[in-house]
């Protein structure tokens, strides 16, 4: 939680910089923080910059406050399609500045949760990448070109931490306000040991059919985890989804160890 | 400036008149400037169609030509240079192999065996490179060599295309640093060109292939299935493997991977084996040692070639003074002599598969392009990683990374076509992790290799020392651990950290990339508790390297020692 409030704080000290301001914006950012705890907001227009970042990789080049959407395409002005994000208009084909508030769940059309049951994720992505990406607005206003790169910069990075059920299982902790400290070392003893005796094992491992097999272990533990993490979190127990996301951490880690021995 | 000279050049009058209307006025130009050919391509409304020089040639060897007054590279000369004359010492070549590289780089070291004079001083700057006018050593650089031949370049695309070329798309390795790259761009200006985007060999003939998928589906009504293509592309410098998926004209890189190694590491192997004493045979550069190399890596050349389609081959050449390779050379010698060069693309393409997370199974097409695609080793061994009987047809392996530029040239010039045929998105990767010097001399990595550009990162470090006040953003490209074997690109210093102990001060450091490729790294100093930025982030545009970065290094160590540290934040690194 608190790490990326700092990250928040430093996009907006940017924004001071983009608009030439003195640093005393920051007053308002008191009252800002408050609003954090009650993420997830409702579907609505961004309404200026005082709206904290659901995700901390990514903070707003800048934001035009003055040009909140309400809804409305700042080019030409038609109405956004309320079935589906605004980040293109569908009329003139503009792109929109990015709205925080639009979650990465909703820029694929997914429901919020863990277990998404979709095949196109990818190709979703590609169709956005198709009216978002910088490239083809080249033509455009420097506007539009910011806008572009802004909104294709974020739909990357939502469709990396969609893609991966780890990273998933970190952004929706993250919507819910928790912040997963990952590289916590976790004190169970039962673990430590059996990561050791894992690393053991690949770097015994004689073969590839050996480090295969032992790839497919670690894979079902990490299911195992996986699953646990669905259960908890269902049940908003946050401290044992937590205690899970760092187990699917070390047999991640694991299972990229043996990758790279393959 | 000698520099200011092409400039001008590239604005004579052969343009014609400006007034000519052009269906795309400022359409941009593909080019691909090899190691050992150039091509020039555009789109033509239609489709894309490669520039020919008066000789009807579509590949135009790469060089320069010092011999009279005014250097010239002979793209548009009535006749062309012969082999002989290239290799007398005159002409400077292979010069995509030396841009942007200091003296002590191994690849300059390699080079020294060519008919110019390539002098090093092992210090760390920019090589001296001459050619032999008139019986005298004449200096140049690798930016100027290539810049004359753009200029050649664009004033044959001028003529054909009867308006003025302002704009290019260039095709570059994809293990080029952005120093290089820079380099590049230094060249392009030189010319009078400006570059729209530097692409990544493969990740042009993945927009290529995009589009013949595209095609091939409208022709089929096929659903738009995801498609899969490992390319292979060696040419006479260099080596790059990518991975592309590829759906709906949209072509996204998965993975890319590249080193400096091609048919010119081939060509010197085999030298070598010929001629034991090949690396100081020519180290005094006396005229008729020029001339007897040149004549034994003409000799060489053309066997490597033959051993494509025959078995064996004969070299027989006279290097005077009683020196004669006599030697018939078969195919399994050849393989042996590079077998190290061989293994070596293997864990390219290995490691490449890995990054992407695919293995051999996933792959719907294995692409192979540039000149030593002909190599039968080099086939096989691709074709056996991917566990394939047959390469990907329909596409022409000297031809397409020109095309694919050509290609991105329309689509990022705006022009759109009625058919479709420009329906098309690179979604391109940084092939090279970015990141800054941290805990002592470790590279803490901020961008990953291969993640989707546009992108923007960015990551906590604290103080190494109590009461640190100033702090050195020193950042890096590459994928060594440590900072020295990476590419410096530059450095500044964070002021005013608060009075702490050591490890509490918190500075963010963010890197960007936008889609042209622009890295720019904006870090400031952001107070634990207050939640207060402490002053205004700085913003860089990298690299701010000029010549001689080998020593800037070295000279930020001599200063400040370990003073202006930084350290990672263990727990807050980055997923």
């Amino acid at each position: 939680m608190s790490s990326w409030r700092k990250l928040w704080v430093s996009g907006l000290s940017l924004l001071c910089r983009r608009y030439h301001l003195p640093p005393d914006l920051h007053l308002g950012l008191r009252s800002a923080r408050v609003l954090m705890c009650s993420l997830p907001r409702p579907f609505t227009s961004c309404s200026g910059h005082h709206r904290p970042f659901p995700e901390s990789r990514v903070f707003g080049r800048f934001c035009f406050s003055s040009e909140s959407s309400n809804g409305r395409c700042w080019n030409c002005g038609a109405a956004a399609a309320l079935a589906e994000p605004f980040l293109s208009c569908r009329a003139c084909g503009s792109v929109q500045p990015v709205d925080q508030s639009v979650d990465y769940f909703q820029i694929f059309g997914l429901e919020k949760g863990y277990d998404i049951q979709d095949d196109n994720l990818e190709g979703k992505y590609k169709d956005w990448q198709k009216k978002l990406h910088p490239d083809l607005v080249h033509l455009k206003s420097e506007k539009e070109k910011t806008f572009a790169a802004n909104q294709s910069a974020r739909v990357n990075d939502a469709y990396r931490t969609i893609s991966k059920s780890l990273s998933r299982a970190v952004y929706l902790m993250r919507l819910e306000g928790v912040h997963v400290d990952e590289e916590k070392t976790v004190m169970d003893l039962d673990l430590l040991s059996e990561m050791m005796e894992i690393r053991e094992a690949v770097e015994e491992a004689s073969d590839s059919h050996a480090l295969r097999q032992l790839q497919s272990q670690i894979k079902r533990k990490f299911e195992a985890w996986s699953n646990s993490f669905l259960e908890a979190f269902k049940r908003k127990d946050f401290d044992d989804a937590i205690n899970s996301i760092q187990r699917m951490r070390y047999y991640d880690r694991a299972i990229e160890e043996i990758i790279k021995k393959l | 400036m000698a520099e200011q000279f092409y400039t001008v050049a590239s604005d004579s009058e052969n343009t014609g008149d400006d007034k000519v209307q052009s269906a795309f006025p400022d359409l941009a130009i593909g080019i691909d400037i090899g190691t050992s050919k150039c091509s020039v391509a555009i789109w033509n409304g239609t489709q894309v169609e490669l520039l020919r020089n008066p000789r009807n040639q579509k590949l135009m060897r790469s060089y320069v030509m010092f011999k009279d007054d005014s250097p010239s590279g002979g793209v548009s000369e009535e006749l062309a240079h012969g082999e002989q004359e290239i290799f007398s010492g005159s002409a400077v070549f292979n010069m995509k192999r030396l841009v942007g590289r200091v003296d002590t780089d191994p690849v300059v070291h390699a080079s020294k065996t060519l008919p110019f004079l390539v002098q090093t001083l092992d210090i760390g700057v920019r090589p001296f490179i001459a050619a032999l006018v008139n019986n005298v050593w004449r200096s140049t650089t690798p930016e100027e060599v290539l810049a004359i031949f753009l200029v050649e370049l664009k004033a044959m695309a001028e003529v054909q295309l009867k308006r003025r070329i302002r704009t290019a798309i260039l095709t570059i390795p994809v293990s080029f640093s952005r120093f290089q790259k820079t380099r590049i761009e230094r060249a392009c200006a030189m010319a009078g060109l400006h570059v729209l985007r530097l692409m990544p060999e493969p990740t042009s003939v993945a927009l290529l292939y995009a589009q013949q998928q595209q095609l091939s589906l409208h022709e089929n009504m096929g659903s738009g299935i995801e498609k899969v293509a490992l390319i292979f592309n060696m040419g006479a410098g260099y080596c790059d493997v990518a991975i592309t998926a590829t759906a709906g004209g949209v072509s996204q890189i998965k993975a890319l991977l590249g080193c400096t190694m091609g048919g010119e590491d081939i060509l010197q192997n085999v030298l070598c084996h010929l001629l034991p004493n090949f690396d100081t045979f020519c180290a005094d550069h006396s005229m008729d040692k020029i001339k007897s190399m040149g004549l034994l890596r003409i000799a060489t050349q053309d066997a490597i070639h033959k051993l494509s389609s025959q078995p064996s081959v004969i070299i027989n050449v006279d290097l005077g003074d009683g020196n004669k390779v006599c030697k018939t050379l078969n195919r399994s010698e050849f393989e042996e002599v590079n077998s190290k060069l061989f293994e070596k693309c293997e864990k390219l393409i290995m490691q490449c598969l890995v990054d992407a997370k695919f293995t051999a199974e996933d792959i719907n097409d294995v692409i192979l392009v540039g000149g030593c695609s002909n190599i039968l080793k080099i086939r096989s061994l691709v074709l056996g990683l991917c566990k394939r009987e047959n390469l990907y047809e329909g596409i022409d392996l000297l031809e397409a990374a020109v095309c694919g530029a050509a290609l991105e040239g329309a689509v990022a010039s705006g022009i759109s076509d009625p058919s479709g045929s420009l329906d098309l998105l690179t979604i391109q990767a940084t092939p090279l992790s970015l990141g800054i010097r941290a805990d002592g001399d470790g590279f803490a990595a901020i961008i990953n290799r291969n993640t989707a550009i546009p992108a923007r990162k960015d990551m906590l470090f604290t103080t190494a020392h109590d009461n640190q006040m100033e702090a050195l953003i020193v950042v890096y490209e590459g994928e060594g651990k440590k900072v020295e074997e990476n590419h410096l690109l530059g450095y500044f210093k964070i002021t005013g950290i608060p009075p702490a102990p050591k490890g509490t001060a918190e500075i963010s450091v963010c890197m960007d990339i936008d889609a042209s490729d622009v890295l720019r790294v904006l870090a400031g100093v952001v107070l634990p508790g207050t939640q207060n930025a402490v002053s205004p982030f700085i913003e860089v545009r990298m690299p701010t390297l000029g010549d001689g970065h080998g020593w800037c290094a070295q000279a930020l160590a001599k200063m400040y020692g370990s003073s202006l540290d930084l350290a990672t934040i263990p727990k807050k690194l980055q997923q």
